[in-house]
Formats: structure tokens, sequence, C-alpha cells
């Protein structure tokens, strides 16, 4: 489809909702575990919107909405309400959602992100705070199903929307926006970044306009991507579907689209004929909220070293090139894990390559995340140990490697690897010894003359002598005994 | 000012009337929509008011930052909150299909 | 007297001193709800086995002199917009039938703590919308006063409880005069507390911005004593004041000698009953005689008070009710072809006549387009109306005007014209937009009906509007007319 990038301009903006990790929902004091609870067991007459019953703002949420909006470089209003955003569906109780209109939390922010090696800029519209709403079950397709079975768990978690301005121009930029925004939100510590059950949730507006053009072309929003794989597909789907129709001379229609991963295209859901009349209105049971300064800056203490500035390190502290870097700091705790193992004495580019490599390879294969592997940083560590002291060679550490990554525990596998490349036989270790003081002369006589410390830098130069292999326990006896009976 | 209701028309009253989800008969629309016009046509009289320097209130309160702390509190047993619900099945809450 | 024509710091006296016990107290106001409550059709529940039980448990704290609540044992009517715990609560609306709260109010579990007796749920008018009662989902209630005539609304149930005898007290809810009004035509005591003094949670909403629940009694130390148990902030309610409540008992008898009165030339509206508008003046040359200075003050907005409340409060509704939709509690069809139309029909069938036009009138003022010009300058007006209320408060310490314009009327005259019937509340709603508090004491009666004496307080100031309610009530025996149900019982 090179055809589109000469013709038509895309444009790109996201709609990102994210659940906030709080303990409590956001309005009310239910637990927010909606995943494993039975249906309709983490509900009270709030989140039920029972008649008569009111909501209680939970000042954690608000505080992480108003740290996202910070790590996203946004503006903090002092004055912020919430509004009732109206409605009808059975998954929202009230017939309407606690959110926010004209006066969120925050407004004109930006992301930046790399593409071919480029940084590019994406502006937010805003951050704001709103409730979830419940879940529907379909017996069958939605199309087909008699009737619906709503559960109500999920009913008032907290949830962020992060708008993006529409300055996305592909399905690349898309996606790497989306990736560096869920890796913000995991290393601020507010979201899970979890796709797949939908605790992170993204819906694009897709549009195309004639190359020059200043007007936006007519809009098309997807909804349902789960994934970063998803979210790419879909809008490179979208994209290809509007340009055929417009080059068969045909009309797009403003309407929202769903994305079905498994046909891999997106289906209408409605026609936007007239546009939804939410009637929003300021919440009458929720005074408003003054934002003081020094409350921000108690919120903006709080934050931690955010994947760009940690980025900015690696390329700096540890010479990894910035694609490498920008990897490895796309999930916190991939990039604590190469801080770890660095910390324990492995060197920084090699332990990059390990976690990008081999261990990345592995944990795709399996759908895992680096925290869920028993492998640890001090693991990866020793492993490189063996291979820089020539212990072990690279296609060795590689066997290793995989076999500690299937075993429950990787401890055994790397013990064995130690132990069956050590040399611990009296004839060698002899010989050893023997090379060691025939080529420390200086070394050898301080030793003599009373100088311990001379005798732990003999046992390191046997140590390289025997690429590592030595025992080092067994090496000292022998060299000690030597150097104090000579023959 | 604009005079909305001016010509409140029956188109406008089916229009309110689904947004609402009320239903209402071919009959009820016209009563609805004279009755409407006449509360309307009093309700003008919030014109009267120059309001053009006047904050609107943003909420009758002085109270501001009114909020609680992130602590869990206990959820209605299950069958507490299922107990009036008209139509369910197991532990759900039963409607009818979606579809429009 | 009887012991359920007696007022509730009466009856306490005589149970604190074992003359009396909460039970033979309840058993007397069951009897007489036993005996009226088919000519009042005041109640939509009576809780006979609830209150006996809650009467026996009130003579054990009696008899052991523990806990005992100026309330313990008093029995008391509750409107149906008020939330208990399994007991059927349904706001007066069909669409709420047989809808049984897992949870109660605030105020219920307040009471409840004080040791009051529940006697049951009082008929209004649906989502207490209304000024008759007339738009009960299932029953208009009559005044006591004479049958044929409305109690007011939308606390019609528990004004006319009170007025018979079939209550010793009541709460209300008043959203644009709901407490003022009935109490004023029924000749009792009413009143709208300030917005945030007493916690809605557990109040089946009509307005969030305006809904405030109140006491409806029989003379205004029982209305101190009512409110004093009910006010103050509840951490479920994000609107209810974190001030301090004041001791309302204690400033009660200082009279009026020394005070300002204001009196707003505007509350003298056109329509106003003769008679009425008589009551209102002499009341006021009472308060001179007392010592009071009057003072005429201007209250200038108070003509768009209505048109703004009639775009405020059913905007607020028509969102507040989108909650009924057959899914969760309440009536549903059953008969619909997909989820939409069966929204449709629950909500077609569920709601009354006055209740679709307000929420309809206010989906409409907040739709796109009308915004603006309905809902945003009605909260543009709201300010001025609060401004002209401080305005007024830093000359005078209350206002005096009548509570209605008119003495009750008959059952029908004003059903076939809304417009007509929003005209009861324009001496009210000023009070709840205006964000102050009122009380409405009998001041007199023509051709057998109660006239109703409004005073207005700034907010937060309860105890001066009681304090002036008390210095009026102490110098007549206004308070001391009864009902035709209640008086012929003696
Ligand atoms: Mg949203
Ligand atoms: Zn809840």
């Amino acid at each position: 489809m090179s055809a589109i990038a000469t013709r038509y301009e895309v444009v790109v903006g996201l709609e990102v909702h994210a659940q906030i990790l709080t303990e409590s929902k956001m309005f009310c004091g239910c637990s927010t575990d909606y995943l494993i609870a039975p249906p309709n067991a983490n509900t009270c007459p709030v989140c039920l919107g029972l008649p008569g019953s009111l909501p209680v703002i939970n000042r954690k949420a608000v505080e992480a909405t108003i740290r996202t909006a910070l790590a996203l470089n946004c503006e903090i209003p002092e004055f912020s309400k919430f509004d009732r955003k109206n409605y009808f569906y059975p998954d929202l109780p009230k017939g309407y959602q606690i959110s926010q209109y004209d006066l969120p939390f925050s407004r004109r922010g930006y992301l930046e992100f790399d593409i071919k090696g480029e940084t590019r800029r994406c502006g937010i519209t805003r951050v704001h705070l709103e409730e979830d709403t419940g879940k529907l079950l379909h017996a069958g397709t939605i199309d087909e199903a008699q009737s619906s079975l709503v559960n109500f768990n999920r009913a008032g978690v907290p949830l962020m929307e992060i708008v993006s301005e529409p300055d996305m121009r592909s399905a690349d930029e898309a996606r790497e926006y989306v990736m560096r925004l869920r890796a913000i939100l995991q290393y601020i510590g507010v979201n899970n970044g979890d796709m797949e059950s939908g605790q992170l949730r993204c819906d694009a507006n897709v549009s195309l306009r004639p190359e020059g053009a200043t007007e936006y072309g007519t809009k098309v929003e997807v909804k349902n991507m789960n994934s970063f794989r998803g979210i790419h597909r879909a809008i490179q789907y979208e994209i290809e579907r509007q340009s055929q129709v417009l080059d068969t001379g045909g009309k797009l229609v403003q309407e929202t689209r769903g994305w079905n991963d498994a046909r891999g295209l997106t289906v209408s859901q409605r026609t936007k004929e007239f546009a939804e009349d939410y009637r929003y209105f300021p919440e009458p049971d929720l005074p408003p909220l003054d934002v003081s300064r020094e409350w921000v800056d108690e919120i903006r203490a709080t934050l931690p070293e955010l994947p760009a500035a940690r980025r900015d390190r690696f390329i700096h502290a540890y010479g990894l090139s910035p694609y490498d870097a920008s990897l490895l700091t796309s999930a916190r705790p991939m990039a604590e894990y190469l801080e770890d193992s660095v910390r324990r004495g492995a060197p920084a580019k090699t332990a990059a390559n390990w976690i990008l490599g081999d261990f990345s390879r592995l944990l795709n294969a399996d759908h895992k995340e680096i925290q869920d592997s028993a492998i640890e940083p001090e693991h990866l560590a020793q492993l490189i140990q063996l291979v820089d002291s020539g212990a072990i060679s690279g296609k060795m550490a590689k066997q290793i490697f995989e076999e500690m990554y299937r075993a429950a525990d990787p401890g055994p596998a790397l013990e064995q690897a130690k132990g069956s490349s050590q040399i611990s036989g009296d004839a060698e270790l002899e010989r050893i010894a023997n090379q060691v003081i025939a080529e420390n002369e200086k070394s050898v006589m301080d030793f003599k003359a009373g100088k311990e410390q001379a005798l732990r830098f003999l046992i390191g130069q046997g140590m390289k002598i025997s690429k590592g292999r030595a025992n080092p326990g067994r090496l000292q006896e022998v060299l000690a005994s030597k150097l104090v009976n000579p023959r | 000012m604009p005079e909305p209701n001016a010509e409140l028309s029956s188109r406008q009253v089916e229009h309110v009337a689904r947004l609402a989800r009320l239903g209402i008969t071919p009959d009820e629309v016209d009563r609805y929509r004279d009755q409407l016009r006449k509360i309307l046509h009093h309700i003008e009289a919030l014109n009267r008011a120059d309001t053009t320097t006047v904050p609107a209130t943003a909420h009758p309160l002085e109270e501001r930052n009114v909020m609680r702390d992130d602590v869990r509190e206990a959820c209605l047993p299950v069958e507490a909150a299922l107990e009036n619900a008209p139509s369910r099945e197991d532990s759900y809450f039963k409607v009818k299909a979606i579809q429009e | 007297m009887r012991l359920f024509q007696r007022t509730i710091h009466d009856l306490h006296q005589m149970l604190v001193d074992r003359e009396i016990s909460s039970a033979e107290l309840t058993e007397s106001v069951l009897a007489q709800i036993e005996a009226v409550g088919e000519k009042t059709r005041a109640y939509l529940l009576v809780t006979r086995d609830l209150a006996l039980r809650q009467a026996k448990a009130a003579d054990e704290r009696l008899k052991r002199k523990r806990d005992v609540a100026p309330l313990t044992g008093i029995p008391i009517a509750l409107k149906d917009v008020l939330c208990v715990k399994d007991v059927t609560s349904t706001a007066g609306s069909k669409i709420l039938k047989g809808f049984l709260p897992p949870y109660s109010a605030t105020v219920v579990e307040r009471l409840e703590a004080d040791g009051a007796v529940f006697l049951g749920k009082t008929n209004c008018d649906e989502f207490a919308m209304g000024s008759s009662n007339e738009n009960s989902g299932y029953w208009p209630v009559h005044n006591p006063w004479a049958l044929d005539r409305v109690p007011g609304g939308s606390s019609g149930g528990s004004a006319a409880a009170v007025a018979s005898g079939e209550a010793i007290a009541a709460l209300g809810s008043d959203t644009g005069g709901s407490i003022r009004q009935p109490a004023a035509l029924t000749g009792i005591v009413g009143m709208k507390p300030t917005y945030g003094r007493v916690s809605r949670y557990g109040l089946i909403a009509f307005a969030s911005s305006l809904d405030q629940i109140g006491p409806m009694t029989r003379d205004v130390v029982d209305c101190a004593v009512l409110l004093q148990a009910v006010a103050g902030h509840d951490r479920r309610d994000s609107t209810s004041s974190q001030r301090p409540v004041p001791d309302y008992l204690a400033t009660l008898r200082n009279g009026v000698k020394g005070m300002k009165l204001g009196v707003p030339k505007e509350y003298f509206v056109a329509g106003m009953e003769p008679a009425v508008e008589q009551s209102i003046r002499d009341a006021i040359g009472l308060f001179e005689q007392q010592g009071a200075s009057i003072e005429e003050v201007s209250l200038p907005h108070s003509d768009v008070a209505l048109p703004a409340y009639y775009i405020i409060a059913p905007a607020e509704a028509s969102s507040n009710l989108a909650r009924y939709d057959g899914t969760r509690y309440g009536f549903q069809a059953g008969s619909g072809r997909n989820l939409i139309d069966e929204y449709m029909q629950t909500r077609e069938e569920g709601f009354g006549a006055e209740v679709k036009r307000r929420i309809m009138l206010g989906t409409y003022a907040l739709s796109a387009g009308y915004y603006d010009a309905y809902y945003l300058q009605a909260q543009k007006v709201r300010t001025l109306i609060i401004e002209d209320f401080k305005r007024a408060f830093t000359r005078v310490d209350a206002l005096l005007g009548a509570t209605s314009p008119t003495v009750a009327f008959p059952l029908g005259a004003k059903t076939q014209d809304p417009v007509a019937m929003y005209l009861n509340d324009i001496i009210t709603i000023p009070a709840n937009l205006g964000n102050v508090c009122g009380v409405s004491v009998p001041c007199g009666l023509v051709d057998g009906l109660p006239i109703g004496l409004q005073i207005i307080a700034p907010g937060f100031r309860e105890e001066v509007a009681l304090r002036v309610a008390y210095a009026f009530e102490a110098a007549t025996e206004f308070h001391k007319a009864q009902s035709p149900l209640l008086g012929a019982a003696a």
C-alpha cells in the first residue's frame, strides 16, 4: 500500500482508558479485585446505583490521575469538577457515568516516543478521571443473543481517560505511542499495563485526508484492540479500508467500528447519524476540587524516574544504543532487571544483550513477562561471569540459560555449569601454581616477606591462567603449600 | 438568548422522549408538546435576569475537596445485591438482548 | 388529651417519668391510624410489627435509664423517599413497587440509634414531584382539616399523619417547598434545613442540589428536637457540611426583642389570598409588639426563581431517574422486543404523568444546543438569588412571609394545569435555590383551613429561624388548633 503514503495523510488520535491501581473503587469502598470475585460480589448500594446512594471521591484515584498528567507534561488547572455523562446501557447502573467534561484534572501535555531512531512528540489533550462500567456477558454473539447477563463488579473501578491529539501519522506511530504510554503508567505505578484483561484499553480515531489538506477527513472510531499488535493491525486495516473507499470514489461515514482480531478486520458497530447527546452537567452530588499548587508539588515529588530519563541514562552511563535503551525502558520490570544485573557485577551491554536476546525470545514464546521468570538478576550475572572468565563458551551459556529458564529453580543448572567446568585435579592445579610462581617473582617475594595480601594477587593470577575454571579454594591450598614448603 | 422553545415540535418531543427512554403514544406526543410549550413559555422569564457578568453556581456548597481514603469496606452479600432484581440468572442480573 | 395528640417533648417527659410506656404510646398512634387512615390515606405502608418491636426495645432503654434520647420511644413517620433496610421504599412511585432497600438512610440510622419508633412510610408525590400529593403513584392524600382538599405536597402524607394524630412527628423532604407548603396547609410546623445540614444518604433523589430532609412536627420545640437528632456531617454524603451543629434548644427561647426582621416585598405575590396576606401582616405586627424591628427588604430576583427551579430541578431529576430501567430493582415491563424497547416500556408504564413531564423537560433543557439557554442560565440566576439573600441578610436577621399564597385547595382543582400547580411553590422555592433555611409555622385559620407563616434565616442558621418561630408560637395559640380528625378524638 505504498500508494497511500503519497496520496493521503493518515491522521490518528488515541483514547486510552487505564484502570487505576487502587484498593477500593472510585466512589465506594468495594474492592477493585473484580477479575477474581464471583459475579456481583464486589457491589454495594453506591456502585449498583441503588436509589438514595451517593458517591464519595477516592483521593488516591485523584492523585494517580494528577501524577499521570504530570508524567505526561500536562498543565494541572487549579479548579476541577466532576460531571455526569448521561446515557442508557445495561452496564451503567445509574444511567450516567460520573466523568469529567469541561474542567478535567489536566490538559495540554505531550508524550515523546521514538520512531525509526527519531523522537516524535504527540500532544496530550487531557487526562481525566471517571468510573468504569460493569461487564456484560452475552449468550452467543451480541447480535444473536436473546439476553445478556450483567456483572457490576467492575462498575465504579477508577478509570483514567488519556486523550491524545490527532498527531500520529501511521499505525507504527500509534503502536509506539501506546507502548511508551503503557511504560509510563507502569513506571509510576498507576496501572498494571494489562491489555488482555482490559485493564488498559485503547480506542483509535482514524481518518485520511489528501496530502497537504488542512481539514480533517471523516473520522472512524476503532475499538476492541487488546494488544499492541492488535492496535497496529487494526489501524493499518482501517487505513487501507478507508483509502480503498476514497479511491473508488466512495464516501466514508462517521462511525464506530470494532476490531475483530481473529478475522483481521474492522466491523461497523454503530453509525453516528446524529452524535450521541450525553447531556453533560456538573455532578451535584460532589463538591468541586481546588487543586492547590502545594498538592500538585506533593504529588510531583512522588514521581519516580520516568522512562525517557532512564533511557537517556542507559545510553550515557551504560553505553547502550538508543534503540536498546528504548526497548529496555519500555517496561519498568525489564529496566530494573538490567539495573539489578549490573549491580551484581554484570557488564551492562552484555546483560542488555541477554535480556533483549535469548531471555526475551523465551519469554515471548511463553507470553510471559521478565518478572514472571525464576531467573534472577543474580543468576544472569553469574552466568555472564562464567562466559567472561572463559570458563564456558558462549554457545554453552545459551544452552545453560535455556536449562535455567525451563527449570523451576535455575540454581542447580548454574551450579552444575560452574562445577563441570572447574579444575579441582591436583596435577593440573599444581601446574597452574608453578606457572604463577614462575611468572610473579616479586609477589612471591612479598608473600615470603610477610605480605599476606600478595597471596590474593597470586590466586587471581591463577584464576586468570585457568580462565576462571580453577576451584579457587583448592588453588589457594596448593599455592600456599608450595610457597611455604618450596621443593 | 435564543428562544429555543418557540416552535417545540412533535419531532423534538419524540426525540427527547427517546433520549430519556420514555415510551409515549402518538396522542401523548401532542399533549406533551402543548404542555411543554406552555411550561417553557413561563420559563422564558429567565431571560429577564441580566446574567452577562454572573458566574453560574458551580455547587451550592462552599465545601471543596471532599474525599475519602482508599480503604476497602464491606460489600453487600451477593444475595442482597440481587434481591430486588426482576430478572436474574445465577448471580447475574439478566437483561433483554441489546440489539437496536 | 390522648397520647397520640401530644408533642414529642411532652411525651418524652411522660416516658422518662415512666408515666407511660412507649408500647402504650405506639399502640395509641397505631389505633388512630386504624381509625382515620382510610380518611387521610397518609400512609403507603404501616410497619406495625416493626413499631411494636422498636417500642419494646425503647421501653427497655427507658427502664434501665440508659441511652435515653429525646426521641427514645417516640413514634415517627418516614416519608417514602427515605430508604429503610428491608422495608418497602418506593418514593411514591410504581416503578419502585416492592423495592426493599438493603440499607438504611443515614437519618433513619440516626433515629434508630436514638431509639425512635418507625410507624411506616408516608405517601408523597411520586419522587417528591408535586405540591398536592395528587401525583402519588398509589393514591392521593386527603387533608385532615377538610377531606376534600389536598394536604399539599410533596410531603403530604407526612403532613397529614402529623396533623391527624397518625404520627407524633414525621420526616419529609423539601426540594422546592415540599415540607413547608404541606406543613402550612395542614397546620403543623415544618422545616427545610440549609442544603448540607442533613445527610441525603439514603434519600431517594429528586434534585440533588436542592433536596433536603427536614422535620414535620406539632410545635417548634419538637421541630428543634427532631432536627437536632438528624443534623450533622455524614461521610457518606459529600455534600453534607462539616460545620458543627449548634444546640437548637439552647437559644430557642431567647425571644425576638432587638432582632431585625425583614419583609421581602416580592413575597406578597399576585394571586395571594387576602386572608393569607392578612394573617401574615398580623404576624408581622405581633413581632413588632415583641420588640423586633421590621424592615421591608427586596429580593429582586424572586420572580425568576420559579423558572430557574423548573429548569434545575427537572434537569437533575432527568438524570437521577435514569437508573429506573427495570434491570436491578423495581418494575420491569417484560414485554419489550429488545432492550431499548424494554427500557421505554418499563419507564412509560412505571412513571406517572408528572414525573414523565419533568423528565422530558429536564432532558430537553440539558440536550445539545439548549444547555446554555436553559441550564446554564438557570445556574446563573441561582447565583443572583443566592446574592439576593446574602444582601438581605446583611441588614436583617431573618425574613418573614407567607409559606403558600393560598390555603389548601380542593382535590383535582389544579391537576389539569401544571403551570398553575407549579405556582404553589412560588414563595418556598427561593430558599432552596438560595441555600438558606426556612420554617413554616401555623399563623391562622380561614374557614377552618390553616395558614402558614414562613421564617427564612441565613444558611446554617437554623437556630435563628427556630428562635423566631418559637417566639411567635409562644405568643399565639395557632399551633394548638387541631384538625377535626385529631381534635374530635379528644
Ligand atoms: Mg470515557
Ligand atoms: Zn460499591
